[in-house]
């Protein structure tokens, strides 16, 4: 029962239900959450503001309300293009990834594979490296290759940097889908293909959708690889954008800025919310094994 | 089409571990046979195998004539009821059930008939739209049983399918079982490590202990003549009795000294083998070391015990006690009033008594069956005979309530 439900209750019934003391360490917590929680809502206050304000600087106030800045940035061509440009970019990788990822997590999960622990331990330690460690030699490569500036090599190159953690997450999701039922289906007189795309393929969508949402994020916020990888301005996306704006634009347009960064987020946070329903909800292997 | 299934000297070694050790064994064609033992015998290990899930290490496996250790389960043509259920949850119980036809090429009329019969025999058909999801454990389990049951297939493999019931469903389902199987006479092989299970369900039982086949006998053959330690320990509740003894001789005639008395052995039975020194282990069952007072005349043999544990049952009670310095449990009518510590008369029939070899734990005495239990399978047996069609549903009904009937005695 809820806190409000049992008062709800109490009041009705006259019971005493004691109100909750707030401890000392309770409060240092809250303030200290309080305080981390502005760093991030602050700048993202300050979006929302400057984004309908007719004379916006790098202060937060309360705006003069207008809509030039969105008709400004919708007007221009490179803001368009960069939106494009990150579409592509992000898409091409996600396929990549999401697809590479379970190919590579199914045996991953269900044969035996020599030294396959040993195997996924170096894949999880290569999830971590930074990447912009690589990006000299990867500049190199791609120079030598030709390869440079544009958007579907780029791609490769972000597929490839995203594809440890892809196939650790997505190893965890297959994991999940208990053996029997491939063992039920083979019984059941199922082919090896039927088994994958009638059993274990809708059972891993969850899994899918998760790795497949959260490698479009990280694409579509990815900076330094298309910064150092792509040059001409039809090929830059979104968050190079964003820099251009802040340095080769001369003077500094918060307000498009401002519009610029919101509609950028938009993506992404719609995406946030669709995975957080697969992390919680259905995520459910109800009656398949007792 | 029945097929018989043999086993014929396999194993399954995994790593330094042997999992099965030179199994032979035939499932009679239509027969239910109970695979029972304690965990990690080898049981589930061996239905395996016949599934096509394990690859035997040694030995042949054979449905009907052929031989099937490198056929893959797809085409071994048998169902598997898996302890877990295994029910796909994606998919609604008609969906669940038509799998296995659909994936075998089936056309839709046929499945969509076929579901429907096998939804109407176990009582499926209101739930056909439903998720495993939002089945209870009962209706899983039945829909687990119809997607093993729709396909007609040669063999039935069932893996602990009732452990995950509650007590009440589990004897319910029991008799279901041994109803659905009298209807459709498929072969049948019945992996468990509850000997009520077995006695109950089983045509025939084969127990298992540490990868190693103990003995294959009809439920009544194995409770009245096992053969050895293992195999009278396991079957019976509460278990049978084991006190030292030793083989002696009383006026001419072979006779048998423990717990402080000494009894020839009776005229049916006749020892089989040798011990090593005299030395035996005496078995008694639980039923057969009674109460003096209200014991039977054949009971003539009487040993004296101070009573340790009084268990009520209910309809019964054990009771536990020490008999010349051996721990004995006994079944006593209920409300005796025998109290703790208190001294008792217990009295057995001579020819009632197990002896097993001190050393090797097999037994050296051969005993005249029971003579309820003899009738009753023979009744069983003229019922297997007599053709399906002959029988009105009434008479099948009849037959269907003796399976709970007899699950009760039993338990």
């Amino acid at each position: 029962m809820s806190a409000v439900a049992a008062r709800r209750l109490a009041d009705k019934e006259l019971i005493v239900v004691p109100y909750r003391r707030v401890s000392v360490s309770a409060l240092a917590t809250n303030v200290v959450l309080i305080l981390l929680g502005c760093f991030f809502l602050l700048p993202l206050l300050w979006m929302v503001f400057a984004s309908v304000d007719a004379n916006p600087d790098w202060a937060i106030k309360i705006p003069t309300p207008t809509l030039a800045n969105f008709a400004d940035v919708i007007g221009r061509a490179d803001a368009l293009s960069s939106f494009r440009s990150s579409l592509i970019l992000a898409g091409t990788t996600t396929v990549l990834t999401t697809l590479l990822a379970l190919l590579a997590a199914y045996p991953l999960s269900r044969m035996h594979i020599p030294f396959r622990r040993s195997f996924m331990l170096v894949i999880l330690f290569a999830s971590g490296l930074p990447v912009s460690m690589l990006v000299v030699p990867v500049y190199q490569i791609y120079v030598y290759l030709g390869w440079l500036d544009s958007l579907y090599t780029t791609a490769l190159f972000l597929a490839a940097s995203s594809l440890p953690f892809a196939i650790w997450l997505m190893k965890n999701f297959i994991d999940a889908v208990p053996l029997e039922l491939e063992h039920a289906a083979a019984i059941d007189g199922a082919s090896t293909f039927r088994i994958l795309r009638q059993v274990v393929l809708p059972l891993t969508v969850p899994g899918i959708a998760v790795t497949a949402i959260y490698t479009f994020i990280n694409a579509w916020g990815a900076f330094i690889i298309p910064f150092v990888l792509t040059y001409s301005p039809e090929n830059q996306p979104g968050p190079v954008e964003i820099y251009n704006f802040m340095g080769s634009h001369g003077l500094f347009k918060f307000g498009d800025l401002a519009v610029f960064s919101l509609l950028f987020s938009l993506p992404v946070i719609v995406l946030y919310l669709f995975m957080s329903r697969y992390f919680s909800g259905a995520f459910n292997f109800g009656g398949a094994v007792k | 089409m029945l097929s018989e299934v043999r086993f014929e000297g396999v194993h399954k070694i995994f790593g330094a571990e042997t999992a099965v050790e030179d199994l032979n064994l035939t499932v009679n064609a239509g027969e239910f046979l109970v695979l029972v033992g304690p965990s990690g015998c080898g049981k589930t290990t061996t239905l395996r195998m016949l599934a096509g899930l394990e690859r035997p290490s040694y030995g042949r496996i054979l449905i009907g004539d052929r031989l099937v250790n490198n056929v893959s389960p797809r085409f071994r043509d048998v169902a598997m009821v898996f302890q877990s259920y295994a029910l796909y949850p994606h998919m609604n119980v008609y969906d669940n059930l038509a799998f296995g036809m659909r994936a075998r090429g089936a056309a839709g009329s046929v499945v969509a008939e076929r579901v429907k019969e096998t939804a109407d025999v176990l009582g499926l058909g209101h739930l056909l739209k439903r998720r495993p999801s939002e089945l209870s454990g009962g209706q899983r389990q039945r829909v687990a049983l119809g997607r093993a049951l729709i396909r007609q297939p040669q063999v039935f493999l069932m893996d602990e399918p009732l452990s995950n019931l509650d007590a009440g469903l589990r004897v319910q389902m029991r008799a279901e079982l041994s109803r659905l199987h009298e209807r459709f006479r498929v072969t049948t092989l019945y992996v468990t490590h509850d000997q009520v299970e077995a006695m109950t369900m089983g045509d025939r039982i084969a127990v298992m202990n540490l990868g190693r086949l103990q003995q294959v006998d009809a439920p009544e053959t194995l409770y009245d003549n096992p053969a050895n330690i293992f195999v009278a320990g396991f079957i019976g509740s509460p278990r049978m009795n084991f006190v030292p003894g030793r083989l002696t001789t009383t006026q001419g005639k072979t006779a048998i000294e423990f717990l402080g008395v000494k009894t020839p052995i009776s005229a049916g039975s006749q020892l089989t083998g040798e011990t090593t020194g005299g030395e035996v282990t005496v078995g008694l069952r639980p039923e057969d070391l009674m109460w003096g007072r209200v014991a039977s005349p054949d009971s003539t043999l009487t040993v004296s015990a101070e009573v340790d544990v009084v268990e009520p049952m209910g309809h019964e009670a054990y009771v536990t006690a020490v008999c010349a310095g051996e721990t004995v449990t006994s079944r006593f009518p209920p409300r005796s009033g025998v109290r703790t510590r208190e001294r008792v008369e217990l009295a057995l029939n001579p020819a009632r008594l197990h002896l097993f070899d001190a050393r090797s734990g097999r037994t050296i005495l051969q005993r005249p069956v029971a003579g309820g239990a003899d009738v009753r399978r023979t009744v069983r047996e003229a019922r297997k005979e007599e053709p399906a069609e002959g029988r009105s549903d009434l008479q099948r009904q009849t037959g269907a309530r003796g399976a709970p009937s007899r699950a009760e005695e039993i338990s």
